[in-house]
């Protein structure tokens, strides 16, 4: 069977002498791994075709369950850019990690497809500066589009205001409903009122507009220790990504 | 170890890359079948070179000495380094005849997805290297796809600082190819990388 689609390549990894198997994001297909033959050799007809990070336009033979072979691969955008600048790929490379760990295979999502094309083009053509700011803002709205974004607009229980986030309720809780059997001595965070208000907009507002905000070093550094906690929990782990040395000029 | 020792086989064979299950299978049956005086001489040289191969203590290209026959050769040139990810890489190099200076192998590629961070390489190895010595120039010769872009990129931002000079070998079209069959990508990097005739 030939199936026809557009995809982004998410990871690849080596098979054998020569072969691939490449992790796509789909526009109608969700997370899809398939396989091809041979690409790693210097004159393959994929070319660079299926570097992380390209959009491309597929044809695929064979069940999608059972690792279809890609046939064709027509490059729509490379985003090469991205993967010839360090610190753009090791944060791109986060976001990736994060989608691969917490979405499952094969549920179609063409919100996430289109998001992550957004976020693409934007961290292509974004100002050198600028981008601590954007991947912050990127990875809270790619939290917010799969729906593991952490709840900070107050009490998770009952609404009231609060500052401190709860990694293992994945809300911020009032001192309120916080006591009670098992609750007492739970690890939090306190946050700062500007940490919790960038967080809202960075949800709220479209990405052009909220990458327009200069957030303080200091409340990227908190919000950035916030989703490390958050994440650590919904994984049970570390983040690989996490450990990669971002400050080295 | 099943005790079976046909199954044992098989699943030692699995450990290789690129091999599966079926393959290993097959593998296990034909050497079954060959004479011993074929099968046996690879498992030996199998023991042979886990007891004597070593990485070398400089470039941690494969060597059954200490220091290996590169970095021993006084006819190198001393004041470049080629940088590659494997030393199959090294091979391939020295087979083109066109390089004299010396090499140092990080043993892989960084890749921030799966975890391989710089620690994991021979990358401190090689700052202290150019920090000792008498290097003028660094060649990264890492493979032209994501990962030894990466590492080519973290390599360059930490040994720049060191005052060396960093080049990447140049990305072009295969010789023997035909531009209209080559990728946009590969294209568009051999027109930033020109030569002038
Ligand atoms: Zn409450
Ligand atoms: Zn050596």
């Amino acid at each position: 069977m030939l199936t026809r689609t557009e995809g982004i390549v998410l990871n690849s990894r080596k098979y054998g002498d020569a072969d691939l198997i490449v992790t796509y994001l789909t526009s109608d297909k969700g997370i899809l791994n398939a396989f091809a033959k041979s690409p790693r050799k210097t004159k393959s007809r994929f070319g660079s075709s299926l570097e992380p990070l390209t959009h491309a336009r597929l044809s695929l033979w064979g069940k999608e369950q059972s690792l279809p072979r890609i046939t064709q691969s027509d490059i729509i955008e490379p985003f090469h850019r991205i993967r010839e600048n360090y610190h753009d790929i090791v944060h791109v490379s986060m976001l990736i990690e994060m989608l691969i760990a917490l979405l499952p295979a094969g549920i179609p999502n063409s919100r996430l497809f289109t998001f992550l094309l957004n976020i693409l083009h934007t961290v292509q053509t974004g100002e050198e500066g600028s981008k601590e700011a954007l991947h912050l803002i990127t990875r809270i709205r790619l939290l917010a589009t799969i729906g593991y974004a952490p709840r900070l607009k107050g009490c998770g229980r009952c609404g009231k205001e609060s500052l401190d986030f709860y990694p293992d309720s994945g809300t911020t809780l009032c001192s309120r409903c916080v006591t009670g059997p098992g609750s007492a001595g739970k690890p939090f965070m306190r946050l700062s009122n500007r940490a919790i208000h960038f967080y809202m907009h960075s949800i709220e507002w479209p990405i052009h507009i909220s990458n327009r905000l200069k957030p303080a070093t200091e409340t990227i550094r908190e919000l950035s220790a916030l989703l490390d906690r958050h994440l650590t929990f919904l994984l049970s782990r570390k983040l690989h990504t996490s450990k990669f040395p971002v400050g080295v000029k | 170890m099943s005790g079976n020792v046909v199954e044992d086989l098989i699943h030692e064979l699995t450990k290789l890359p690129g091999i599966g299950r079926k393959s290993a299978q097959r593998l296990a049956f034909f050497i079954m079948g060959m004479p011993d005086s074929e099968a046996l001489p690879i498992a030996e040289a199998i023991v042979k070179l886990k007891e004597k191969a070593r990485f070398c203590r400089q470039c941690f290209n494969i060597t059954e000495d200490e220091v290996c026959s590169i970095c021993r050769d006084p006819g190198r040139s001393r004041d470049r380094v080629c940088v590659v990810e494997e030393p199959s890489n090294l091979i391939v190099i020295e087979n083109t005849k066109i390089y004299k200076g010396l090499y140092h192998v990080l043993l892989g590629a960084l890749s921030p997805i799966d975890g391989i961070t710089p620690d994991r390489l021979k990358i401190n190895e090689l700052v202290e290297r150019v920090k000792q010595g008498s290097m003028s120039e660094v060649i990264i010769a890492t493979n032209p796809n994501t990962k030894g872009e990466t590492t080519a990129q973290y390599i360059s931002q930490i040994l720049k600082p060191l005052g060396v000079r960093v080049s990447r070998i140049a990305y072009g079209l295969p010789i023997g190819g035909d531009i209209e069959f080559a990728d946009e990508v590969t294209l568009a990097k051999s027109i930033e990388g020109r030569n002038e005739m």
